[in-house]
């Protein structure tokens, strides 16, 4: 009899071995940007409950785990924008399974036959490529097929602080603030604003930062048809249009109209506590600031915040710099289930762009830009715009975030003083096409 | 005895058999057994990397492929590169910031604590402890001190209604800034090396010295001084090839900027094989940097040789 036990036991735990493998989920590296709040929002799957980028997402995350027991993803965070890690992993063969990348990134990795084409996957999970939106299906596609699933359309902005506009006298009659139409109306406004409030009317993150000028300096070169990507081999930007772009905001350094010693965290605090008049920074930041707005006592309770695209200085086309982020799938051998579960992951991301969208993003999906549910979040009504405004660079051009530190660093020279204009502009010019020409 | 002592060569005999003498030094291949572990990471981790550097340096090639021998190509497009020459020049500047100060610092710290109070302990473990920090830690750190308007220096300035130099964005100061933070890291080592140089000269010279009459100036000029001469060189240099890869301070400080004047070689070399993906050219700065150490560590042996002939 007691025989027969031992042997039963044996069995049972052979068959709870063997039966094992099928009932433990599949696993999923993803890797992301985005920052990390897991004091706040480590355990977090209640998504309405989330702000920010970081809350939103993280709160997403929790959520596809708990919803769906038979995936269990494991995520890595990386400091923006994470592509030296990423690169780093792909040369060594340890790239995660999923990870968010720019669409200005994209064809970097998919060029080198990295990325998995997506079409066919998106198809079998019901997402198709026509619910995106035109910005988002164009970021996403590279040789006719889409490398990542579009989770947003993202551009930079002006974020007001209403209750120094009106100290400054620079609000219309409707209580929208009087933004400039040139870049002479722009200095003009920007002395007015400092007469009267003595504060200065940007708030920008100068400190040893690239991405900021280059974003400023492609938006108005756009608003200038200036098409200095006709070649996306070779850049044209020693030109006239460039030179009016970077003595504008040279003059907003001279004259100090803007902050001038502040890093990226910096500014957004100094913002935040009243600093200056217009903080330049991206749609991500619109349900942050909207949040401390809707707060009794801070700087930005006191006389509201507003946020608009980049007003229109120059008589060209009527567009803005803009990008998006997307999730990418590495090529690598997997199961059908590994397969499944990725689909899964996308799927569940395709169907939660809303909550998404609520970071101050522009959404991936049509229907979501037309619900009601989008048009009534705070702010969208004088942001959608930019959902007709936006425009990336050309998708064939390569090495784009490379790109970004050269220009911005010959920028961030010629403004502060340490080069001449037309000395950082050839060299600017030069520089990104040694690079272009050298991949 | 001294001729066994000499002659090692013959294993004593066992008990009723002769055997064959055994010599112990000759070459024998199972002792290559004993090395092959250090050989072969020293191969793999050391050798080879060096070589297919130098092979990469001469290959127009990215992170994912390799592609055409282009001979000195990279080398004359670093040579024509303002921003290398620039981080070139970054490095020594760096270089020059730090190193007299660590010496002369160090030697200050062991001057004043050598000796044997309870205070002196205290402070000495004081000093070291910054050494053990990670670069992260201590850039974090020096980012709390130097970031404007809410930052340690900023506060102090703003009680008296002044504003703080930006050690992190102006121009002139962000390398000194670096500076200051890897000299607060550093100072460590060289005021340990210089303390157990001090302690180790021979009390007696300095009880001759007493009983001639001789001031502190004097003692310190001429017996401590000259007795860690030596030490001297060694922690100079010794600074020089660390302060030569300068990489952590600038990256998470600086980023480089502004406008690449406190880049240095290494993250020279990392921006443009890892961030532009041109690990052909990233490979011949390397190459550069590799003979720019060589040199320092054959100052070293010059310098150290020289001291021999003469000691």
């Amino acid at each position: 009899m007691k025989m027969k036990k031992v042997l039963f036991a044996a069995v049972s735990a052979g068959v709870l071995m063997l039966a094992s493998p099928s009932l433990a989920a599949t696993e999923l590296t993803v890797q992301r940007f985005f920052g990390a709040c897991d004091a706040d929002f480590g355990t977090n799957t209640d998504v309405a409950k989330a702000v920010g980028e970081c809350g939103i997402i993280t709160s997403l995350i929790n959520k596809f785990n708990a919803d769906n027991p038979d995936v269990h993803v494991s995520v890595s965070t990386v400091e923006w924008p994470g592509y030296d890690q990423l690169t780093a992993q792909f040369a060594s063969g340890e790239a995660p399974d999923i990870v968010t990348i720019h669409e200005s990134a994209l064809s970097d990795y998919q060029s080198k036959g990295l990325l998995m084409p997506l079409d066919d996957l998106l198809k079998s999970v019901g997402v198709t490529p026509d619910s995106f939106t035109d910005a988002a299906r164009n970021g996403a596609t590279k040789d006719g097929k889409i490398y990542g699933l579009p989770i947003d359309s993202w551009t930079m902005l002006y974020h007001i602080n209403m209750d120094l506009f009106k100290q400054a006298g620079l609000v219309n009659a409707d209580g929208t603030p009087i933004l400039p139409t040139s870049p002479e109306e722009l200095l003009a406004q920007a002395e007015q604003f400092k007469q009267k409030t003595g504060k200065p009317y940007f708030v920008q993150n100068l400190a040893n930062e690239t991405a900021l000028y280059t974003r400023n300096l492609y938006t108005y070169l756009f608003q200038q048809n200036s098409d200095f990507f006709a070649d996306p081999k070779h850049v044209k930007l020693n030109t006239p249009e460039a030179k009016k772009v970077v003595e504008m905001y040279k003059a907003i350094f001279d004259k100090d109209y803007t902050t001038k010693d502040l890093d990226y965290g910096g500014a957004i605090n100094a913002f935040l506590a009243g600093g200056g008049g217009v903080q330049l920074n991206g749609t991500w930041v619109v349900g942050d600031n909207n949040a401390q707005s809707e707060t009794k006592g801070t700087a930005l309770n006191k006389g509201g915040y507003a946020v608009y695209p980049y007003p229109q200085l120059f008589a060209g086309a009527h567009a803005q710099y803009a990008d998006g982020h997307t999730w990418a799938v590495s090529q690598k051998d997997r199961t059908p289930e590994q397969t499944a579960a990725i689909g899964k992951f996308l799927k569940f991301f395709a169907d939660h762009d809303f909550d998404w969208s609520r970071t101050g993003h522009l959404p991936a999906y049509k229907a979501i830009i037309a619900s009601d549910a989008f048009k009534a979040l705070p702010h969208r009504n004088t942001i959608a715009a930019v959902a007709d405004l936006g425009r990336p660079l050309p998708s064939a051009v390569q090495r784009q975030f490379a790109i970004q530190d050269i220009v911005g660093e010959e920028m961030s020279a010629a403004i502060t003083g340490q080069k001449d204009v037309d000395a950082a502009l050839a060299d600017m010019e030069s520089r990104v096409n040694e690079l272009l020409a050298n991949i | 005895m001294d001729d066994r002592r000499a002659t090692p060569r013959t294993a004593l005999p066992a008990a009723g058999a002769r055997t064959a003498s055994v010599d112990i030094y000759a070459p024998q291949w199972r002792n290559f057994i004993f090395v092959a572990p250090f050989l072969f990471f020293f191969t793999t981790l050391l050798l080879v990397p060096l070589f297919w550097g130098m092979w990469l340096s001469f290959h127009k090639a990215d992170t994912f492929s390799s592609g055409n021998f282009v001979g000195f190509g990279n080398y004359i497009r670093l040579f024509h590169d303002k921003v290398f020459l620039q981080s070139v020049w970054n490095t020594f500047y760096f270089v020059l910031l730090t190193v007299p100060t660590l010496a002369l610092i160090g030697l200050f710290l062991a001057l004043c604590l050598n000796r044997r109070t309870r205070t002196a302990a205290v402070l000495r473990t004081l000093f070291f402890s910054s050494s053990v920090l990670s670069v992260t830690i201590v850039t974090l750190i020096w980012r709390i001190v130097f970031i404007p308007n809410v930052g340690l220096l900023s506060t102090i300035y703003g009680w008296f209604g002044a504003t703080a130099p930006a050690f992190i964005s102006d121009p002139s100061l962000a390398m000194i800034g670096i500076a200051i933070a890897t000299v607060w890291w550093c100072i460590g080592l060289p005021m340990m090396l210089f303390l157990s140089a001090l302690q180790q000269i021979p009390q007696d010279i300095y009880e001759a010295a007493a009983l001639d009459n001789a001031n502190r100036w004097q003692t310190l000029r001429s017996i401590t001084l000259p007795s860690i001469k030596r030490t001297f060189v060694l922690v100079v240099i010794v600074q020089i090839v660390l302060q030569f890869q300068l990489f952590g301070q600038a990256w998470l400080m600086t980023r480089g900027g502004p406008n690449n004047l406190t880049k240095p070689i290494v993250l020279y070399i990392y921006d443009t094989a890892f961030r532009r993906w041109d690990l052909g050219m990233g490979a011949a700065a390397s190459e550069v940097l590799f003979v720019l150490i060589l040199m320092a560590a054959m100052a070293q042996y010059l310098v150290t040789r020289n001291k021999a002939g003469q000691a």
